[in-house]
């Protein structure tokens, strides 16, 4: 009696288990449902509230206009995206449309993670982008990404009061490096900093490309993408710049948030931001008094030149993944959203307070006519002097502008000298080179 | 891991045993003593870890053969996978950043356990002199951060560690400047240590106590009579009887401390110029870029952490259980 007991318990104990195991097994991806619907999975990377309260609006919107697709939209915050894909990714279970940075494109096509979109779209939707953005989402001919967005990485804002309390002119803002330091050590009063800007390795890593280009006029890598070259002299002013700004003390020694974050700047904190595009929007939005108070301007060149790159276009665009089994249903979603009705964008860029910038031209058009855009006291300044010059991300692995970055963060707070730091950058640049078999792989654009 | 080790030497099968007491005792006369079946039976003992084993197997043994078979590989979820043998193990040892991370675990280590053994232990000691209801008010109190998760901990100690923060405006009293706890690459960690500290402190100081109350009194009567102070009673006395629990706690302690992830993720991201970046952070910030190098990178550097691990924690084991643990 006692053996069949035993047995029994056993296995019941054995089905628990299993049961358990195969519980955190749950369904996800998009397919096909019962009723010949497409179930289109789309995983929107978090950005500030009024994007995901415009993304609902919309997806509500595409899914009640029609019956042959479904779109189930799940937000997930930026710091777990990376992680969060790639185990949907190993298990099978990625989103069918996600949002993905210009920067990340190339990376993802050498991967065969994209569906190209050319057969997806019609032709009137990849010819309305406009021309330099195209280049961001074409390769070898084709299209990978349908763009969204351009937001310029780095521009200065300043608040006017603070400034003319200080003995400053508002209407001339500092044009050139050592301005801008000068500018900061006469604005850092108290507890309120003069300045800030990005001032860890994560941050620096991509929001100094701008400046990279400023100083360089190249990234610490060559054109083919075959040596290292961090260790020109002039990313050596670039990181003696960094480093002024932190052992002066002009900007806040322990930043509470990353670079992108603009709080600082909306809160009081500092009197000069160095931040991206969409902070004018998050000051709208969370900050309003503010923007009575603020003027940007482009970030100051390092000699004074104004027609150099001070910023990079970043930006977001939508992908469809290259295993998705309801592909046409995702570019149906893409169509809708992006590529179609001009005022469906039109609306997006509103919403952003006009801190985002258009990539298509049909949008542009839209956008001329409405009386807020063209009184918007910020735009005009970003677009003609910070867009206009602003450069493509790199499409490099991130590994080499985090070494880029590490290396600027190392010199800023004195862990190594300038020279050791950049040259810590060439030998770490070089050993991803090496082994990620990057020689020659550049995208020609 | 220790737990799943056998509390004493495994006996032989008790059927042996009972068919010669029975003789024994049939000998001389005395009533059998009866052993119930289902406690003689191999079986049963089976059957009480098979939920465990089972559940080891499928998250743990077979996760991790898998995990070496792949480590050969460079993984895709696209493409195929190309077979690249050990290419993957050379990138990560001759990478510099995977010995610093190894090197920040080491001192991360050496920071929190001896400090907060020290600690527990003095704090034990005072909890044992109190009486019953102060003690059981204590006792919940010191157990309070232990239950508090890491990242409460964690963004908790970031404010405090702020510019403005509580830290430095203690310092402000002391009329010292206000330091960078987190930005500056010298003091990150130590930084950080604080909070993994007080976090473990609870657990360790209700072990140590057990193990404190274990010690017979007569010991220390008879050492107080002999005129031995407070610090010889300890060396003497307290420290060799408590040697077993000294032992579990320095080998769970470093093992725990070593693998640290969420107070770096949380409070610095790997810390000023990676001053932070304990092993674990290493493989997570490793995993995070989209390419298959970096995926099979931190497959690789996470089966050669376990390695690593493992090493160290026999390493340990041999230098300091050098004769057998034996019952006080």
């Amino acid at each position: 009696m006692h053996k069949r007991h035993s047995k029994f318990v056993l296995g019941v104990a054995a089905l628990v288990t299993a049961g358990l195991a195969l519980a955190g097994c749950s369904g996800g991806g998009g397919g096909t449902s019962e009723d010949g619907k497409s179930e289109v999975v789309f995983w929107q990377q978090q950005f500030e509230p009024y994007q995901q309260t415009w993304f609902k609006k919309y997806v509500d919107k595409f899914n009640s206009s029609q019956d042959k697709v479904h779109v189930t939209l799940q937000v997930v915050p930026g710091d777990a995206w990376a992680q969060k894909l790639k185990t949907a990714q190993a298990a099978g279970k990625q989103p069918d449309v996600a949002t993905t940075n210009y920067g990340g494109i190339a990376a993802g096509v050498v991967n065969g993670a994209f569906a190209p979109l050319d057969d997806l779209l019609p032709a009137e939707s990849f010819s309305d982008i406009k021309e330099n953005v195209a280049s961001f989402v074409t390769i070898d001919g084709k299209h990978y990404a349908y763009p969204m967005l351009v937001e310029p990485s780095t521009v200065l804002y300043y608040r006017t009061d603070l400034v003319e309390a200080a003995g400053l002119d508002p209407n001339s803002p500092p044009k050139t490096w050592d301005e801008l330091l000068d500018w900061s050590a006469k604005l850092t009063q108290g507890d309120v900093k003069g300045m800030t800007i990005a001032s860890v390795g994560g941050d620096l890593g991509w929001s100094s490309w701008g400046l990279q280009y400023n100083a360089c006029g190249h990234l610490p890598i060559s054109d083919d993408w075959s040596k290292a070259e961090a260790t020109d002299p002039c990313f050596a002013k670039l990181a003696e710049f960094y480093k002024a700004l932190y052992q002066g003390g002009y900007i806040p020694q322990q930043p509470k948030v990353g670079y992108a974050d603009g709080a600082p700047y909306g809160g009081g904190e500092v009197a000069m931001m160095a931040g991206g595009s969409w902070v004018v929007g998050q000051l709208k939005n969370d900050f309003p008094d503010m923007v009575a108070k603020t003027m940007v301007a482009p970030f100051p060149s390092i000699d004074g030149d104004p027609t150099k790159t001070t910023a990079t276009l970043g930006g977001w665009t939508l992908t469809v993944d290259s295993k998705s089994k309801v592909k046409e249903g995702a570019a149906a979603f893409i169509q809708y959203l992006l590529a179609g009705d001009p005022a469906v964008m039109a609306d997006f860029f509103k919403t952003s307070g006009f801190s985002k910038y258009t990539v298509r031209t049909s949008v542009d058009e839209a956008l001329a006519s409405d009386p807020e855009a063209s009184a918007d006291p910020f735009m005009k300044i970003i677009s003609e002097q910070v867009v206009a010059h602003g450069k493509s991300e790199p499409g490099y692995p991130w590994d080499i502008s985090f070494a880029m970055g590490t290396a600027i963060e190392s010199a800023m707070k004195n862990a190594a000298s300038v020279e050791d730091s950049l040259k810590t950058a060439d030998a770490a640049i070089n050993d991803v080179i090496e082994k990620q078999k990057l020689a020659g792989t550049a995208p020609q654009q | 891991m220790s737990v799943l080790e056998p509390m004493g030497e495994v006996g032989p099968p008790i059927e042996v045993g009972a068919v010669a007491t029975s003789s024994r005792r049939e000998r001389s006369g005395k009533p059998k003593k009866r052993v119930s079946k289902h406690l003689r039976d191999n079986r049963t003992a089976y059957l009480m870890i098979a939920p465990m084993v089972i559940l080891l197997s499928v998250f743990v043994i077979w996760p991790l053969i898998y995990a070496i078979y792949l480590s050969g590989f460079e993984i895709s979820f696209y493409k195929d996978p190309t077979f690249v043998g050990l290419q993957f193990y050379q990138y990560v040892l001759e990478d510099p950043r995977f010995w610093k991370s190894l090197g920040v675990g080491l001192y991360f280590a050496i920071l929190v356990v001896p400090l907060g053994m020290v600690i527990s232990l003095l704090i034990a000691s005072f909890i044992k002199t109190l009486s019953r209801r102060v003690a059981s008010y204590m006792k919940t109190t010191i157990y309070v951060p232990a239950v508090v998760s890491t990242v409460v901990a964690s963004v908790l100690f970031v404010f405090i560690y702020q510019d403005q923060g509580v830290a430095n405006w203690f310092l402000s009293f002391l009329n010292l400047g206000p330091i960078a706890w987190l930005n500056d690459p010298a003091i990150a960690l130590p930084a950080i240590a604080v909070p993994a500290i007080w976090l473990g402190l609870g657990i360790t100081t209700l072990i140590m106590l057990a193990g404190l109350l274990d010690i017979p009194e007569s010991y220390y009567e008879a050492a107080e009579l002999e005129g031995a102070g407070f610090f010889k009673r300890t060396w003497y006395i307290t420290l060799p009887l408590l040697k077993n629990i000294l032992l579990y706690l320095f080998v769970t302690g470093f093992v725990a401390a070593l693998q640290m992830l969420d107070l770096p993720l949380v409070m610095t991201n790997g810390g000023p110029v990676g001053a932070t970046t304990t092993p674990n952070l290493f493989i997570f910030n490793a995993f995070r870029d989209g390419t298959p190098y970096s995926t099979s990178f931190s497959l690789t550097a996470a089966l050669l952490l376990f390695a690593v691990l493992g090493s160290i924690s026999a390493i340990v084991f041999r230098l300091i259980n050098s004769d057998k643990a034996v019952d006080g």
